[in-house]
């Protein structure tokens, strides 16, 4: 897996490359802290090279969606791939995100 | 059950070894006039040799073999005799090469049952037509084609009179669009009431035309049953695993703190020798994870991996279907554990909500000592 945060204007982009599985959502967990514990508000998931998500990752979502929440601020998922909706599908993420 | 006068051959603790090899351990079996039985099981476990033992072309290394109530290694019988009754047709054909089609079936009956030249002939023109060959009398083996000579080589057999024919892979070396040919001429066979013991790998064929099935492996007939008990409702997990064709992936478990990536990188290359897409490949790894998940990470955690470290740990076997396209995931464990989806009050039931939206079906069970659990892909 292979995090990238650019910050762009107001704008703070997570880039996600490869999977978010037991093994490696302790490393997504830790480079998304800086931006739950920070002031970003506008936060975009880009998601073009997004492989993978177990229940460990969902979890680190809705962690994300829960602090743009609390900072009045917004989460974007962009360009996320079928599978991956599907399993937000099946545990009713898709309501609780916005999706591009 | 069928009565004594209809009981053809009977076989008692056949054994059979080459050198230190055993390939036959315990082979019983009594087979009726009329029967037709398929011998299906792996390459390599001893169908072949057990057909090749029954007409003494491998002499058993124990055991007893009685044909009409005649026991066929008592030196007081006439093995000769005895063996005439039962016709082999080779996988190879077995022609005589420098013999035309007519010289090839008239040869033994000349020779064996001292028939006359023009017997023999009238005889052999009647079998050939038989298996559609009538106009192939004169053509010499290499003139014809695979399937052509293998039904020669039937109507050879045929013309000895055999009360019983074994069939040892009759088709295993034709081209496939000669195989056919040979199974109809083996139907028509059927249809007469001819009895037939007929090793093959041709699964639709065994289940039609049978009236039994041996199913061999580990050098024994391991389960029989009729068609329908065998490629139905198999009762052994040898026999079901063969009949479905099932291909496993199967990883251990030591503890919590497995090898993740090894089991998912033999994982993966299990999926790609099996051309699973690229979704199912997603959705096997999730239920995994998420069954993981749950049994290792909810409830009394401590104490939940204190079991599986003590007792020997957790099994995961991924069982592909070849023949239905299924896919089971399977976990055992020590029943110890009592249970290896551990949801719990306090749990937010995303893993179980994956492992639903995943999965046709989720089954547990404790037997044995062992708590299994079954889930199949949708």
């Amino acid at each position: 897996m292979e995090i990238t945060i650019d910050n762009i204007a107001e704008q703070t982009i997570i880039n996600i490359k490869g999977r978010i599985d037991t093994a490696t959502s302790p490393e997504f967990e830790k480079a998304i802290a800086p931006v739950i514990a920070g002031d970003m508000k506008d936060v975009i998931m880009e998601c073009k090279d997004f492989e993978y998500i177990s229940s460990t990752g969902l979890r680190l979502f809705l962690v994300l969606q829960k602090s743009a929440n609390a900072k009045k601020g917004s989460l974007l998922i962009r360009n996320m791939n079928d599978d991956i909706k599907n399993v937000f599908n099946m545990t009713g993420f898709t309501a609780l995100f916005k999706f591009e | 059950m069928m009565n004594n006068d209809t009981k053809m051959i009977k076989v008692e603790h056949l054994s059979k070894s080459f050198g230190n090899l055993v390939v036959l351990k315990d082979i019983n079996i009594e087979i009726q006039k009329g029967e037709i039985i398929s011998i299906i099981g792996p390459s390599g476990t001893g169908k072949s040799t057990f057909l090749r033992c029954l007409n003494l072309l491998e002499k058993p290394t124990g055991g007893s073999i009685w044909i009409d109530d005649k026991e066929i290694m008592d030196p007081k019988n006439n093995a000769n005799l005895l063996r005439q009754k039962m016709g082999m047709v080779f996988q190879n054909f077995n022609l005589f090469e420098h013999l035309s089609v007519l010289d090839n079936l008239t040869i033994g009956p000349i020779k064996l049952l001292n028939k006359t030249k023009p017997e023999a002939e009238e005889k052999a023109r009647e079998l050939l037509k038989l298996v559609g060959l009538a106009s192939k009398e004169d053509a010499f083996p290499d003139e014809l084609s695979g399937g052509q000579q293998q039904r020669v080589a039937i109507a050879r057999c045929l013309s000895m009179d055999p009360e019983i024919i074994l069939f040892d892979e009759p088709t295993s070396a034709l081209d496939p669009t000669m195989v056919s040919e040979v199974l109809g001429v083996i139907r028509r066979l059927a249809a007469d009431g001819m009895t037939m013991a007929i090793v093959t790998h041709e699964m639709k064929f065994a289940r039609d035309l049978s009236t039994r099935i041996l199913y061999m492996d580990e050098g024994i007939i391991y389960e029989e049953g009729t068609p329908e008990e065998i490629f139905e409702r198999p009762q052994k997990e040898k026999t079901r695993a063969f009949i479905h064709r099932i291909r496993n992936y199967f990883y251990h478990i030591e503890h919590t703190d497995f090898d993740f990536y090894g089991m998912r990188s033999g994982l993966e290359a299990f999926c790609n020798k099996h051309f699973f897409n690229h979704t199912e490949i997603n959705n096997l790894n999730l239920i995994i994870e998420e069954t993981l998940q749950l049994c290792f990470r909810e409830g009394d955690v401590e104490a939940r991996n204190q079991i599986i470290r003590n007792t020997g740990g957790l099994d995961l076997t991924v069982e592909y279907s070849e023949q239905t396209k299924e896919i089971t995931i399977l976990f055992t464990a020590d029943a110890k554990l009592q249970t290896i989806i551990n949801q719990v009050a306090d749990s937010d039931g995303i893993s179980y909500i994956i492992l639903q939206g995943m999965t046709k079906s989720i089954d547990e069970v404790i037997r044995e000592g062992r708590v299994t659990l079954n889930l199949l892909m949708c």
